[in-house]
């Protein structure tokens, strides 16, 4: 169906000629979809989590199946910033000219790693959108989502970052005490609010009393948790103004435009790129049927459509 | 240099699917173009239907293309929940398998060379095999099983031409009774080699890895590691480096220079 709404969204200064976005970590750098699909149609990707310096990440298995899910505990790994702007900067610098914005996701395990990273950013990968800050990855033993656990803990990261660059900073949220965290990253300046990053779980194999993976807790994404993003995403709706970005379970039109009714202004695409390769454009494709269907000119009329 | 994927998306449609063993079953499916771009060595991930609550795809390697028939052979054990539903596709029915993924083998012409497979290692390793007497090698196949009942491959490795082709079950029913490595041994002190493949267990890839080592013969190993995407988006098949840090089963391997494993 060819529509006539318009799909233009700006996620807190991020212009986006559509609202979808890829979830970091679930898309690597971008290229690795060129093979399934022309990736300048969707309106962002967010690049995987990387550090001012390498990180190894965790032992292996960093993954185990969980009904309507997966769980993972990759824990991060990366190249760091100076090596994954030679390896990817020429890449990620033609993907923004084909009209697809570039948010690169900020890693650190203190105050002083995230600001290193981001100065580095800053320096070296002019072709960035955004940044993405990822305070919540729960798979890390330091820093990660002990960085974003409280309102005062995330505040300052996000006051320590915020003078380090004028480009849009996206804060990559954890699934507990959203409504005040968002309103603390909001006071300090964030410009859009990412959420959910993956929701900490357990998975234990009962014949060895081992963990399936390397750690014993690792974090659980997929269709698993959609419902519980979307009640998020509506609870920092109803807490801040600056827009926000859905993640969480996303296989189709029908779970992206619950996030967009719930309140959120893009919507990321995540644990579905990786089994469905070309879920991200046929999501977008559906996500415009039906805002057509519903009778709209632009998406932006939907954005907190949600009635209650 | 630009980063690149030559990894797609394909359709496939089951040729057949049928019991070959105990709970060990050929597969055949028919997705031209993939058969055409499979090298041997790399994989494919596979979705396989019938249950909504399970998402992630499973990765097969294959024992054999068919270019021209357009067909791809798998050989696989039912291990779990995916493997059952795949062991009852029927003739027909359709799906869709993500691939070529990984590097294969590297089997470039040489002296002779040994492969050793354990259980479902064997379709790669018949694969690399295959290859290398194409390439214009003697090659001796040793393939190792739990029981008789579960081999697959001897005929396979009979008929590209092997040399010497030994059987090892763990329980004596059939062959050597005994492990791949204790045969590997015997192969060792009777030839001289300048290459080995392998695939299977990883305690016996690492046993197969240290005798080559021993031997002062190179080996390359096909990895297994819990996978999600399989073209190098997600890094959950991480492979531990004896040199430090990681590397990526689905993108720098499967197929791995056995001596820079951390077994
Ligand atoms: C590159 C590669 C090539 C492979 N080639 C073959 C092949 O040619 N023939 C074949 O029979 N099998 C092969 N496998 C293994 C196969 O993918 C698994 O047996 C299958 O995914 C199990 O799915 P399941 O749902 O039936 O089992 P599950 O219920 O998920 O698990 C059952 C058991 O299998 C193990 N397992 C699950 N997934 C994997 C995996 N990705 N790798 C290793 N072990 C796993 C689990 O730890 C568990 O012990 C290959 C694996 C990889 C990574
Ligand atoms: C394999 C894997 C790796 C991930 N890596 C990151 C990461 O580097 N940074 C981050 O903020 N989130 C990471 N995530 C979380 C996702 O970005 C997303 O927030 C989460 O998976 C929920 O979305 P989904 O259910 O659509 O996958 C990762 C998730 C997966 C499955
Ligand atoms: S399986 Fe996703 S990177 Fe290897």
């Amino acid at each position: 169906m060819v529509s006539d709404v318009s799909m233009a969204v700006d996620l807190g200064g991020i212009k986006m000629k559509n609202p979808i976005n890829t979830a970091s970590g679930t898309f690597g750098n971008g290229w690795q979809f060129e093979g399934f699909y022309d990736v300048g149609q969707l309106g962002a990707i967010t690049t995987k989590g990387c550090a001012a310096e390498p990180w190894d990440g965790n032992p292996a298995p960093r993954m185990c199946e969980l009904p309507s899910g997966i769980m993972n505990s990759v824990g991060l790994q990366n190249p760091g910033v100076r090596e994954f702007v030679r390896s990817y900067g020429d890449y990620l610098q033609g993907l923004e000219e084909r009209g697809c914005r570039v948010i690169c996701q900020v890693a650190g395990h203190s105050i002083e790693e995230y600001v290193r990273a981001l100065e580095l950013f800053e320096e070296l990968a002019p072709f960035a959108s955004g940044f993405e800050i990822n305070i919540s990855c729960p798979n890390v033993s330091r820093g990660g989502a002990a960085m974003g656990a409280t309102p005062e803990a995330a505040a300052e990261v996000m006051a320590a970052v915020r003078p380090r660059t004028k480009r849009p900073i996206v804060v990559k949220m954890a699934p507990h005490d959203v409504a005040e965290i968002a309103r603390a990253l909001e006071a300090e300046g964030a410009d859009a609010l990412s959420l959910i990053n993956t929701i900490p779980g357990m998975a234990i194999d009962v014949r060895t009393r081992r963990s399936k993976l390397s750690r014993p807790t690792a974090g659980v994404s997929g269709p698993a948790i959609h419902a519980i993003a979307v009640r998020m995403v509506w609870e920092a709706h109803k807490a801040v103004s600056i827009p926000l970005c859905g993640i969480g379970g996303v296989t189709s039109g029908e779970d992206a435009a619950e996030f967009i009714l719930a309140g959120a202004t893009a919507v990321s695409v995540g644990t579905q790129n990786l089994v469905d390769p070309t879920a991200a454009p046929r999501i977008l494709g559906e996500l415009t049927d039906w805002a057509a269907s519903q009778g709209v000119s632009d998406i932006n009329e939907l954005i907190g459509a949600f009635e209650c | 240099m630009q980063p690149s994927s030559k990894v797609h998306l394909y359709d496939f449609e089951v040729a057949s699917n049928d019991a070959v063993g105990e709970k060990v079953y050929r597969l055949v499916m028919r997705s031209p173009e993939l058969a055409s771009e499979l090298r041997p060595g790399q994989f494919m991930n596979v979705a396989v239907p019938g249950d909504a609550s399970h998402i992630v795809r499973l990765p097969f390697s294959f024992a054999s293309t068919d270019p021209e028939a357009g067909t791809v052979e798998l050989i696989y054990a039912v291990v779990g929940e995916g493997t059952r539903r795949l062991s009852e596709m029927p003739a027909g029915s359709t799906s869709t398998v993500v691939g070529p993924c990984g590097n294969g083998w590297d089997v470039k012409p040489g002296g002779r060379a040994l492969a050793v497979a354990g259980g479902v290692g064997a379709p790669p390793v018949i694969a690399a095999a295959r290859a290398l007497a194409e390439a214009g090698r003697e090659v001796d196949v040793v393939l190792g099983a739990q029981t008789k009942s579960r081999l697959w491959g001897e005929d396979d490795a009979r008929a590209l031409g092997a040399g010497e082709v030994v059987v090892t079950t763990d329980d004596g029913s059939y062959g050597m009774r005994g492990f791949t490595t204790q045969a590997m041994e015997a192969l060792l002190a009777r030839h001289e080699y300048d290459l080995v493949v392998t695939c299977g267990p990883a305690v016996m890839m690492a046993g197969v890895a240290r005798l080559a080592e021993g031997a002062g013969v190179a080996c390359q190993a096909s990895l297994e590691r819990m996978m999600t995407c399989g073209f190098g988006a997600c890094s959950t098949c991480n492979v531990a480096m004896r040199a430090g840090g990681y590397k990526s089963c689905c993108m720098d391997g499967p197929v791995f220079d056995a001596s820079e494993v951390a077994w």
